[in-house]
């Protein structure tokens, strides 16, 4: 789905200013819509709107200034295909006078917290690749560009699948025990980074030989 | 409440009024209701909030579903005609187009570039938007085998056209006789007035003469490219490859046809009739004129169910492209004509006399042709789907080693010994296991590279990437560099035997040109990963953490599907860090790869002369190694934390070996 695009002329405020709320039913419904509708070129019916904050209300947050929707983002999550427990970022808009400010990246945050915490394994969404903004904002949280989707939108343009891999539990880090290992080891290390290399690249030649005399 | 009453009542009470609706009449089956007091008791019956949710009321029903008269979605609200006849009514497609000849004739050429493009579009990938009132496409099955489209999108349907699949040989005949007809109009207006006899005189293509001869030919061209492509499906469908030569003559036919239809282009431009379209690079046809006789609204109601997507017409040239490719692999054979199994047993260096042996009929053999003919079936699709399927079709390689291994150690074990030739059974495995090894990490290289064509990878994931890549070419080289060895040493102990003179230990001695091609963009894969990873670690390029999560998911996203093939073996995210912890300026400059892959591409240039693509290649390559050795000295120079040094990595010499720039801010 659609992601917010790039700044154009802004409104002086602080980020203390900004209340983020989370979905509190029939009365925000509208003012999501207002927003999405104005912002985004893909044109989506009522039903979607009601089945994402209906079905996961506490996925979806508002930013608001001096009592003003300024941003939103609407989400959901379930079983995907592989039986991965999957978070999916659906909407994400900021207006333009706000944009620059680190709103979407709070709105976003908020979500893919409460997705982490009701056990997703990993959160995706797709992307204009034309949309700078959104794909170094998904970026900075950690995301990867899974895909490309060949002229996924209305307009023709191209998408990047974006997905996000939370840590599992069982894989935390093993690198840092060989960290710890480092000095007592002494066979690997010796050699510098371009040895480690060429030792590769020498190797492959010895297999060679091997392999010829046996012929 | 009584729903089905108050239904009943309300259709009782308001009876259909045709005149209401006249834009689409009720048939034998259907009636018009008014549903406005239905609607009006089921709104009072909801209070505000309230939502009825079936459960198979999905986000893709969700999605699909229409607000009506919202013209954002509602795709029927916009439209002026319901139907192709209502439109064919209203005089949108007249037949002629115009009474005067030259632009009737000038109007048809567009509708046949028009079509072309049309063709052209869908064959590379996208839904066929329009609707073409003049259509005769014998092309819907080639279009489901053209295996082009996301899967999502093939869906052959006419929406109202007849689309007429059986009418080829009537199609093909009415070219011939138009063909016969227009050529004797060319000759016609060619011949000098004094030489023309009245039997001869046969009524002119249109009526502006000093157009004659390039109107005919303008059409003539097209006729016949038309005629030549229907040839070359048809032949193409006779089993066996029988209609392959005679095919491959009507390509070329097509092939020439397409340079003529290209040079009509500026005649038509410069005789154009009317206002022609801005933007000659997105032009559909020759003349610049939008064709009559199209409207991508029209069908829209009955169209897909989700609102129509843009699509953008390709020139005409691309159509012929995607048609080669269904001569790739014909009848589970490549050209209809080599048995997949030979291919192989050629690519694996083995003599073709092994056809025989018993060993190639096995289960296994077959799977691997058919593994085969799949890879070949990717490599023709576009660069993301093609992406995403080689991804997938390693486990299937991996798979098929595995079987091939198992095979190899049986024969192995049950034969007599490998050295001195009997077992043969044996030896062909062990030429196939290697080949096999080599087109996998073949193509676990080729995933890799069309990441930066497709732009997946953002700048902080290239260090990993050219450290994998770089992986992956060292055994590519190695396995390839075997399989030469191997066939070679099999060669030599077929041949006479004789007492190896100085100069055939040297020749053995060299590596293998193709080795070395390998060898310097492995130079240059290792270069960028550890410049990238000094830079990295001596601050000149930050990265901030992000809060969800490190490297070491993003390093198993990306490689997900080569380490679950196991490609290459030993290839982990803690080898990664091993590898490129420790990297700094100081020590690249030393070991500078960027000069060892300049050396390589200019000692190996003279052994592909004769291989355009490569001596190219290799040129690029070089050029990027010296750029590369160059950058890295002046980084090297201006030292580790100058804040004023900006370091970037661009493509603009090699599409994924990138060159590094170093700006002054």
């Amino acid at each position: 789905m659609e992601q917010v695009q790039e700044k154009q002329r802004t409104e002086e405020f602080d980020a203390s200013e900004i209340e983020y709320v989370i979905y509190g039913g029939e009365h925000h419904l509208p003012l999501i819509m207002n927003l999405v509708d104005q912002e985004l070129s893909e044109p989506y019916s009522i039903f979607t709107y009601r089945y994402f904050v209906y079905l996961w209300p506490q996925l979806s947050f508002m930013a608001f200034h001096k009592g003003k929707c300024v941003g939103t983002v609407v989400c959901k999550m379930g079983d995907h295909r592989d039986s991965k427990f999957r978070g999916y970022i659906a909407m994400l808009v900021v207006i333009k006078p706000y944009r620059g400010r680190g709103i979407a990246t709070e709105l976003v945050t908020r979500s893919i917290q409460v997705m982490m915490e009701s056990g997703c394994e990993e959160v995706t969404l797709e992307a204009e690749v034309t949309n700078k903004g959104a794909l170094a904002l998904y970026g900075r949280l950690g995301f990867i560009r899974a895909k490309r989707l060949f002229r996924y939108y209305l307009n023709g343009v191209d998408a990047f699948r974006l997905k996000l891999l939370f840590p599992q539990p069982e894989e935390l880090h093993p690198f840092l025990p060989m960290m710890a290992d480092r000095d007592d080891t002494q066979n690997h290390d010796d050699h510098s980074p371009r040895e480690e290399f060429l030792l590769k690249s020498i190797l492959f030649s010895e297999v060679v030989c091997k392999f010829s005399s046996l012929v | 409440m009584d729903w089905k009453s108050t239904e009943q009542a309300s259709m009782e009470r308001h009876a259909p009024n045709h005149s209401s609706f006249s834009s689409i009449p009720a048939t034998e089956n259907t009636v018009w209701a008014d549903a406005s007091p239905l609607l009006e008791t089921v709104c009072k019956e909801l209070r505000d909030g309230e939502l009825i949710h079936g459960d198979n009321f999905n986000l893709y029903a969700a999605m699909s579903a229409l607000e009506i008269m919202d013209p954002k979605m509602d795709s029927g609200i916009i439209n002026k005609y319901a139907s192709v006849d209502e439109a064919i009514e209203d005089g949108l497609a007249p037949v002629p187009i115009s009474i005067d000849k030259t632009v009737d004739v000038q109007c048809i050429i567009d509708i046949i570039d028009h079509l072309l493009s049309c063709e052209a579009t869908w064959h590379k990938g996208s839904l066929v938007g329009t609707d073409c009132f003049f259509m005769r496409l014998p092309l819907t099955t080639i279009v489901s085998d053209a295996r082009t489209h996301e899967e999502e999108d093939l869906f052959t349907m006419s929406y109202g056209l007849p689309l007429n699949v059986e009418g080829d040989e009537k199609c093909l005949s009415l070219l011939n006789a138009v063909e016969e007809n227009i050529s004797r109009q060319l000759r016609a207006c060619k011949a000098p007035l004094s030489k023309r006899k009245p039997l001869e005189d046969i009524e002119p293509l249109q009526t502006n003469f000093d157009l004659e001869e390039g109107y005919c030919k303008a059409l003539l061209c097209r006729l016949r490219f038309r005629k030549h492509f229907c040839h070359v499906l048809t032949c193409m469908r006779r089993p066996q490859g029988r209609g392959l030569e005679l095919a491959r003559k009507h390509i070329a036919s097509c092939i020439s046809e397409l340079g003529s239809i290209l040079n009509s282009a500026e005649f038509l431009m410069f005789n154009a009739y009317g206002t022609c379209e801005d933007g000659t690079e997105d032009r559909t046809t020759a003349s610049g004129r939008q064709a009559i006789g199209f409207d991508a609204n029209l069908n829209s109601r009955i169209s897909a169910p989700t609102p129509p997507r843009s699509i953008k017409i390709l020139s005409w040239k691309k159509a012929i492209k995607v048609h080669l490719q269904l001569l790739l692999v014909q009848d589970g054979k490549l050209y209809g004509r080599y048995p997949i199994l030979a291919v192989i047993i050629r690519a694996a260096r083995l003599t073709e006399v092994i056809m025989r042996h018993d060993i190639l009929k096995n289960e296994y053999f077959v799977q691997l042709g058919q593994i085969v003919i799949n890879m070949l079936k990717i490599l023709c699709t576009n660069a993301a789907w093609q992406r995403r399927k080689l991804g997938k079709i390693l486990q299937d390689w991996r798979a098929i080693y595995s079987q091939l291994e198992l095979a190899f150690r049986k024969e192995s074990g049950e034969g007599s010994s490998i050295s001195n030739g009997e077992n043969a059974s044996a030896g062909i495995l062990k030429h196939i296991l290697i080949w096999v090894e080599e087109q996998t990490h073949w193509i676990a290289h080729r995933f890799l590279v069309l990441g930066f064509e497709l732009e997946l990878y953002s700048p902080s994931e290239y260090c990993m990437v050219y450290w994998y890549l770089s992986a992956v070419l060292i055994r590519l080289a190695e396995k390839k560099h075997l399989k030469m060895t191997v066939s070679d040493g099999s060669a030599k102990q077929k041949g006479k035997k004789r007492k190896d003179s100085p100069k055939d230990l040297a020749r053995e001695a060299r590596i293998p040109p193709a080795i070395s091609f390998l060898q310097c963009q492995i130079c240059l894969a290792e270069g960028l990963a550890l410049l990238l990873a000094a830079l990295r670690n001596e601050l000149i390029v930050l990265q901030s953490p992000s809060p969800f999560n490190s490297e070491h998911e993003r390093f198993l996203q990306h490689f997900e599907l080569l380490q679950k093939a196991c490609i290459p073996d030993l290839i982990s995210y803690p080898s990664f860090k091993e590898s490129t912890s420790c990297a700094r300026i100081s020590s690249v400059v030393m070991y500078n790869y960027f000069k060892d892959a300049q050396k390589i591409a200019k000692e190996v240039k003279s052994s592909f002369l004769n291989d355009p693509d490569r001596s190219a290649e290799l040129r690029i390559l070089e050029q990027v190694a010296e750029h590369n050795s160059v950058a890295l000295n002046v980084i090297s120079r201006a030292g580790a934390l100058d804040p004023s040094l900006k370091v970037s990595f661009e493509f603009i010499h090699h599409p994924y070996f990138a060159t590094v720039v170093v700006k002054r801010s």
